[in-house]
């Protein structure tokens, strides 16, 4: 059962006039509208100005004549001027609060045909904003004067319920989504569902966005893209501006981020306008959040919350209105927990938390990420790199294998695919070039220890012949390694002893810690220049 | 209401139209039975019900206390449930969406065989080009049906023109137990001929250059023709040529319109006149079409000895509209509908489906001397005196 059909209109105040009886013989949208043999409008809320009462109550009469069915209520609403803005929209705003709608049992029709322009475009925003909860109804003259033939139309503004307009929305959403992935037709399913959240709220939200996930796993390449696609969109006009939290320390933290003006500190000889000012109406995308020191977190809480700071040494706050996408591959919420991150401002960016998967986890897609880096290579030299297909089915086969860590993600596979485009004959690469990088990547990824190890033994191997090392114990192997590798990151015999004996030096009177560094080194056979001359000039 | 008693009409058969759901749900009420209308103006260019076919069903809804699933905007389905006839007092209003004559043709089956008499104000539209004009139903179609057996009269107490409508009529309805066929099959002597022009809030010499039109093209004396100024809402303009002869009455009607000349709309009439002086058929295109349903309405009554049942009429052509209305009608009541070809015109014969209990009546239609005719054949030429 279809539901009665209630109309609100505003009486035009020269399409709807007429007192004599040639009234007949005029198109008065009106009292057309309820004319209609298709449309049946059981109840029509004819809003008009005071002075018009006259009139309204002779349409009122007139509608009652040709459409009895049709119950007709005046209410006189004072615009005062119909071209002013905002006495028009405070004046339907008011009367569209205190109608009862009732969207359950009635449909509503919005008249937009009557009333001045201004009148109607009220009317369409307060349609479109649901405070009208009903459809529009656009009506036309007939084609000639007193001819019937006048003809309506019914407007949703519900945009979804146009096949044509949906599957338009569709495909620049499918644009979207391809150019958050660079083109690159990704298959993860993980992935793929998670840039079409992103791609939504990108286009719906201005708010803090935070991006998590590995080293490697895109971040900072996300970020660039969401920031461009809302430069398409037209929702920002600024720039992208990043920066990577753990550089910033001490002093120039704040005055990067915030700015200062001149004469703030020794060296301030100019203003400088800082990180988030030169985001205004851009993209800020902070890298690695989690590093930010505490008076930084504090001051980036105002900004975002507030849109203001105050830069350091200045007496006023500046505004800055920038989207924030933030950066981490730290748990925050432990941070958190052990009082390094503050708890308002992680509930202030995690609004929108997208976990960017790790390479290793998303294998399907090193396939077509090989052709992206493959292409990005051809683009950049101007050469063009190819993969024999043997090459290419044993690289993938071998990089989707659990043998292929992937730890720094899409660095490490873009870091390969560039060693191998370099060291590859005339542009193609062989599968003799994937073997070699193959073992490359095996030796970057062994595990922390045997690296570790493999280091202390690299560095034993700088001062000692391989024979005398083979004649060490592994006890004093390692604990010789730990030694070298302090006195290599030390200017002097002195500030490397005081490094080394730290804790014991602490109850000793005399610190002669130098000589004590000196004796063991000794029973090896080193001296100080050994192990200095090897420091100074690294390999 | 189960589907097995309920006869299923297919809304889109013949010219399908507004008059399948008019026909279907009049004889619904005549006959208590339950029908169901399928692909109401299926194929039309906003297919389904418009509120001209609401305003006339909820009319007949009312006087027989119907229930009707369906009845909206735009349904391609309906289902009427008729209950019993309630004779009385009724006003129904419908503006202009729909028209006060047919809102009368709807529920007039039901009233002229009701119980009781019942009087009728219906007010809206009394003259629009979409629907018979009230005057065509005064003169013409009213009279034929009186003699039938039940005493309708109605008349106009204000105008209502399109698209002002506002207009008012006033029918009373004496019902007769049941309803006496007839055949006519000559016009008789001719009475009278004359012209009529209603004007209202339009300049008069518009109706004076009508008149000037139909005296010069119909050949009419300054006494035959009339102009009729009228009070109405908003402007109307009509033209009406009338031929009474003994035995009927025929209207040609003109609707003044805007971008159309008065001389136009006289023309228009003129040329009506003279499709029906054509042929000497009696019944004239909308009559057909109007007197179709009385009669077989007759000819479905129960035999008793006494009431002829059915009858006969010749008509010059068959439009489309009224083949749909004889298909309509053979699939709703009891009766035979047989349509003879003769030389310039159609007898179409209306008869009860019981055949074997033939009574005198029935019998006496097929002789021209019987008394029980109304109207009887004399083969004279048609008046040529237009």
């Amino acid at each position: 059962m279809s539901k009665p059909v209630h109309l609100i209109g505003v009486l035009g105040s020269k399409l709807d006039a007429g007192r004599s009886q040639d009234r007949w013989s005029r198109w008065r949208p009106s009292v057309a509208a309820c004319q209609y043999e298709d449309l049946l409008i059981s109840r029509f809320e004819l809003l008009h100005e005071p002075r018009n009462r006259d009139m309204a109550e002779l349409v009122a009469s007139d509608i009652h004549s040709v459409s009895p069915e049709t119950i007709v209520t005046l209410h006189s609403v004072a615009f005062l001027d119909p071209w002013d803005f905002e006495e028009v929209f405070s004046g339907l705003h008011e009367f569209a609060r205190a109608y009862p709608f009732d969207t359950d049992q009635n449909e509503y029709l919005i008249h937009i045909t009557t009333g001045s322009h201004v009148q109607q475009i009220c009317l369409f925003l307060l349609a479109e904003s649901r405070h009208l909860p009903g459809r529009l109804l656009q009506t036309s003259p007939p084609p000639r004067e007193g001819m019937p033939g006048s003809a309506f139309r019914i407007i949703d503004l519900d945009l979804s319920r146009y096949d044509a307009l949906a599957s338009r929305f569709a495909q620049e959403q499918q644009e979207g989504l391809t150019f958050l992935k660079s083109g690159i037709e990704t298959r993860n399913a993980v992935f793929n569902r998670l840039i079409e959240q992103i791609e939504k709220v990108a286009i719906a939200s201005r708010c803090p966005m935070l991006i998590t996930g590995p080293t490697g796993a895109g971040k900072t390449h996300l970020a660039r893209r969401i920031f461009e696609l809302k430069r398409r969109r037209e929702q920002l006009s600024g720039s992208f501006v990043e920066i990577n939290c753990a550089t910033l320390r001490g002093d120039q933290a704040m005055s990067t981020l915030f700015g200062h003006i001149k004469g703030a500190f020794t060296g301030a000889t100019v203003n400088r306008p800082g990180l988030l000012m030169s985001a205004d109406r851009g993209l800020l995308f902070l890298d690695e959040i989690g590093e930010l020191g505490p008076d930084e977190q504090a001051m980036l809480l105002r900004a975002i919350e507030e849109k203001r700071f105050l830069p350091v040494g200045a007496d006023h706050e500046v505004q800055s209105d920038f989207q924030l996408i933030a950066g981490t591959n730290r748990n925050l919420q432990e941070a958190v927990r052990k009082g390094r991150f503050r708890e308002d401002l992680l509930a202030r960016i995690n609004l929108w938390t997208f976990k960017l998967p790790g390479l290793a986890a998303r294998r399907e897609d090193l396939e077509p990420n090989l052709d992206f880096e493959l292409q990005k290579i051809t683009d950049e030299t101007g050469h063009r790199v190819s993969m024999s297909r043997e090459a290419r089915s044993a690289f993938l086969k071998w990089a989707q294998s659990s043998d292929a860590k992937w730890t720094a993600n899409f660095r490490d596979l873009n870091a390969a695919v560039v060693r191998m485009a370099t060291l590859a004959a005339a542009g193609r690469i062989s599968e003799a070039d994937v073997r070699q990088e193959c073992e490359r990547l095996k030796r970057l990824w062994q595990p922390q220890d045997t690296k570790d190890h493999s280091t202390s033994e690299d560095a034993l191997q700088q001062v000692l012949s391989i024979e005398k090392i083979e004649q060490l114990d592994l006890f004093d192997r390692v604990q010789l390694a730990a030694v070298l590798t302090v006195c290599r990151e030390c200017r002097s015999m002195a500030e490397a002893g005081r490094r080394l004996f730290a804790i014991s030096r602490q109850s000793r009177t005399s610190h002669n810690d130098s000589d004590r560094l000196k004796k063991y080194l000794a029973r090896f056979g080193l001296g100080w220049d050994d192990i200095h001359f090897e420091a100074d000039s690294p390999s | 209401m189960a589907a097995a008693e309920m006869i299923t009409i297919d809304g889109s058969q013949g010219e399908g139209g507004g008059q399948i759901v008019r026909t279907s749900i009049g004889l619904s009420a005549v006959s208590g039975k339950a029908i169901r209308i399928e692909r109401i103006r299926a194929g039309r260019e906003k297919p389904g019900l418009m509120r001209q076919h609401l305003t006339a069903m909820k009319a007949a809804a009312e006087i027989c206390d119907a229930e009707m699933i369906g009845a909206e905007l735009q349904s391609q389905t309906l289902q009427f449930q008729p209950g019993p006839v309630r004779p009385g007092s009724y006003e129904f209003r419908v503006g202009t969406a729909g028209s006060a004559t047919l809102v009368l043709q709807t529920v007039l089956p039901a009233l002229i065989q009701a119980e009781a008499p019942s009087e009728i104000v219906i007010e809206g539209g009394t003259h629009n080009q979409w629907a018979p004009p009230f005057d065509y139903l005064q003169r013409v179609f009213l009279p034929l049906l009186n003699r039938m057996g039940p005493a309708v009269e109605a008349s106009l107490e204000r105008y209502g023109f399109f698209p002002a409508g506002g207009g008012r009529i006033h029918v009373t309805i004496q019902p007769a137990k049941m309803l006496t066929g007839f055949n006519l099959l000559e016009r008789g002597a001719a009475v009278s001929h004359s012209a009529r022009i209603l004007i209202s809030n339009l300049p008069l010499n518009i109706a004076e250059r009508e008149a000037e039109r139909l005296a010069r093209r119909l050949n009419l004396q300054p006494n035959e023709i009339s102009i009729n100024p009228v009070t109405a809402h908003g402007p109307g303009n009509l033209v009406f040529a009338e031929l009474a002869y003994e035995n009927v009455t025929e209207l040609a009607t003109g609707f003044g319109r805007v971008g159309t000349s008065a001389e136009h709309v006289a023309e228009e009439t003129v040329q009506q006149i003279r499709e029906y002086l054509k042929s000497p058929a009696p019944v004239g295109e909308y009559l057909a079409d109007q007197i179709l349903l009385p009669l077989a309405m007759s000819a479905a009554q129960p035999y008793t000895v006494r009431t002829k049942r059915g009858g006969s009429f010749r008509t010059h052509k068959l439009s489309r509209h009224t083949t749909t209305h004889i298909d309509l009608l053979r699939t709703l009541l009891p009766v035979k509908i047989e349509v003879m070809e003769l030389e310039s015109d159609h007898l179409v014969t209306v008869s009860p489906v019981d055949t074997n209990q033939v009574n005198n009546a029935d019998v006496l239609a097929d002789d021209p001397l019987s008394e029980n005719e109304f109207f009887s054949w004399k083969e004279e030429p048609p008046s040529s005196s237009l």
